[in-house]
């Protein structure tokens, strides 16, 4: 058992991490730094994978589809009880806010690492969240339930209660989450379509289709509030994280601090962060998000009860290890962080490379990463599940890696951003590096103006890369052809054997001579 | 070989003059013409999948990628899409009116029929990947003439979905 681990209420000393991808590797890394055994899970897909490559030891779930493997919760906790796991923690999507999961965990006698599972239903269930933030005082949006019977006719509820809240609207599902099942309406006649979409897609992918309308803020920005509790009742928050630079509510670029919060704004929802997580009694890391207006009125919007995606601007500018954090208040370790300690070091900015063509509207891509090199300038960190010669398919999310920078001011963050994403070179698959550069050197990105339309209200020409003339790549292609660097294929990654030496890598090299 | 770019416009071919590894562009063809270039050279480098490029007397590195038919390219910070053809080959497009899926997954709702006259843009099938919808609206108006998958059914990327004539 770990030395900080060893007065711990309740310590364990293996941690089961059940997910896949970058967020899998993330925190397989924490339990090994920490002195833990991580544990991973796979099917079939993922037999090669780095989480699996990473991990101490590793269980195969057999089965084809996710809701045979990484979503089926009998038989991640029998692969727990079998590789000896004391403690489950789900990274973030997959079971990550299924209460019913963090209950089963418990009821197995297992350490879950996040918060309740009354927490995870009550924030899960944005009806039950939105009546819970009216009793604890934090804002919400103009917004109504409604009361649709199963098997009446729904749309003459819905369109009163869309008169109600007038137009533009929201049409979201209660149980949604990552922008599925939410549709934007503008206008009447359109209520109906938007609205048999949202509810099927809630169907598919959260297995409700109950929707709710709610006013749709145009022009505003996301901003969401960090807040790290113990079991004792001591909340944090660890400021914000501004991720307004969204297309169709899918974040793209995430940073923190954020360029349109003042300290007064960052106090108030700080503080309405906390009174949020304090009314689920909430235990470890969660995020409360917000819709900032341009006002600076702010309206809660949801709280995500795991680890977020863009958690690591978080980690760099306060310089606080949020899974380290997890792992310790699972233990029943107190938080002993007093708000006053927590400060802001500078600026950090994330990218989240996706698989996908932008020229052809996002279209998710696949294919063999045939060359991956990351970028390696000081300042630059990488979460990413992939390596060199991984395959990417269409079984899992399309996110690649995320780039994230930290740099003394915004706009130093910003060159750092650039920079990294220039130097990452990643053939083989088509990804949307080249669309964030040209994004977050835009104006309106560069000024810290953007709200969560621009990228949907903005012709993507505004974003196209800069042209090279076409004899210059014929010439770079040709000429690679004839130095035969196809016939490289077994050897990628590894240095070209030395043809005097023998063997790769000789020191000697840089001589220009070498020596046998 | 034939060389073009994101397997669209002209095909180039090459040619190199060479002296001691050094490969210098000494001629570029396409349809016949002559096309100038800048002045650029070309040298093997340590690293495996990467070149050294010389252009217009500044040097970088390129780093590049063969996968099947493309080459794929890194240089000055930016990935590009080169495609190698054997001479006088013919370039693979689907057929006129062909409306293919353009990832694989699964049809959630058909929402034309064989004979139908659609107009441009309107949504004629719902597909699902990566659990989102995503619509397939027609590139023009016509008439449908043919179907080829009903709701629920599975579909591979670039299968024909949906022909339209006019």
């Amino acid at each position: 058992m770990p030395d900080w681990m060893i007065n711990a209420p309740t310590p364990f000393n293996s941690v089961l991490v059940a997910n896949r991808g970058e967020i899998a590797v993330r925190i397989l890394k924490a339990a090994k730094e920490s002195g833990l055994k991580g544990i991973a899970i796979y099917s079939d897909p993922d037999k090669n994978s780095l989480h699996v490559e990473i991990a101490d030891d590793s269980v195969h779930l057999p089965g084809k589809s996710l809701s045979e493997t990484y979503l089926n919760m009998e038989l991640i906790i029998s692969a727990a009880k079998e590789s000896g796991a004391q403690a489950i923690h789900p990274g973030y999507g997959f079971l990550s806010e299924r209460a019913n999961f963090a209950k089963l965990v418990k009821d197995s006698g297992l350490i879950w690492i996040g918060p309740s599972s009354e927490a995870i239903e009550t924030m899960g269930d944005k009806i039950s969240a939105r009546r819970r933030m009216i009793e604890s005082n934090v804002p919400i949006i103009p917004g109504e339930e409604l009361a649709i019977e199963s098997g009446s006719n729904p749309l003459g509820v819905l369109a009163t209660s869309a008169a109600r809240v007038g137009y533009p609207l929201l049409v979201k599902a209660s149980a949604g989450g990552g922008g599925k099942g939410m549709r934007a309406v503008h206008e009447p006649k359109m209520l109906r379509t938007e609205y048999e979409a949202a509810a099927r897609e809630a169907s598919a992918a959260f297995g409700d289709g109950t929707v709710y309308v709610e006013r749709l803020l145009t022009g505003s920005r996301h901003v969401e509030i960090q807040v790290l509790c113990d079991q004792y009742g001591n909340s944090i928050h660890l400021n914000e994280r501004d991720c307004s630079l969204q297309r169709r509510h899918q974040k793209v670029i995430e940073e923190a601090p954020s360029p349109a919060v003042t300290p007064e704004i960052r106090n108030n929802m700080g503080q309405a962060a906390i009174r949020a997580a304090k009314a689920v009694n909430y235990e470890g890391a969660g995020t409360v998000e917000f819709l900032l207006t341009s006002k600076g009125e702010f309206f809660f919007l949801e709280m995500n009860t795991r680890l977020q995606v863009e958690h690591p601007v978080t980690e760099l500018i306060t310089g606080i290890d949020l899974v380290q954090k997890q792992f310790e208040v699972a233990a029943g370790i107190p938080l002993n962080i007093s708000q006053d300690e927590i400060g802001i070091t500078g600026h950090s900015i994330e990218a989240r490379i996706y698989a996908e063509d932008v020229s052809k509207g996002f279209l998710p891509a696949i294919g063999k990463l045939s060359m991956w090199r990351p970028p390696t300038t000081p300042g630059v960190r990488m979460d990413s599940g992939f390596r060199e010669g991984d395959e990417v398919t269409i079984d899992f999310d399309p996110m690649l890696a995320k780039l994230i920078v930290h740099a003394p001011t915004r706009e130093a963050a910003l060159r750092r951003l650039d920079t990294a994403l220039s130097e990452f070179v990643v053939l083989g698959v088509t990804t949307n590096v080249g669309f964030l550069r040209e994004v977050s050197k835009s104006e309106a990105f560069s000024n810290g103006l953007v709200t969560t339309d621009y990228l949907d209200n903005i012709s993507l020409e505004e974003f196209k890369e800069p042209e090279i003339s076409d004899s210059i790549l014929i010439s770079i292609a040709a000429g690679a052809s004839r130095f035969g660097l196809d016939r490289n294929l077994l050897s990628v990654n590894s240095e070209i054997i030395d043809e005097y030496s023998g063997h790769s890598g000789d020191p000697f090299k840089t001589l220009t001579r070498s020596y046998p | 070989m034939e060389w073009s770019i994101d397997n669209s416009g002209p095909r180039y071919t090459v040619n190199f003059s060479e002296k001691e590894g050094l490969l210098s562009l000494s001629k570029l063809i396409s349809n016949g013409d002559e096309i100038s270039f800048p002045e650029i050279s070309l040298s093997k480098d340590q690293q495996s999948g990467r070149i050294l490029v010389e252009l217009d007397g500044v040097r970088s590195f390129a780093h590049v990628s063969r996968c099947d038919d493309e080459w794929w390219i890194h240089f000055q910070g930016r990935i590009y899409v080169t495609n190698m053809h054997e001479p006088g080959s013919k370039d693979s497009t689907l057929s006129e009116g062909s409306l293919s899926a353009p990832m694989p997954g699964t049809i959630l709702d058909v929402m034309v029929k064989k004979g139908q006259r659609v107009r441009e843009g309107q949504t004629l099938l719902v597909m699902e990947a990566m659990k989102m919808e995503h619509r397939i609206q027609a590139p023009r108006a016509g008439e449908v003439t043919e179907v080829y998958f009903q709701t629920g059914e599975r579909v591979d990327m670039g299968a024909n979905l949906v022909e339209i004539s006019d």
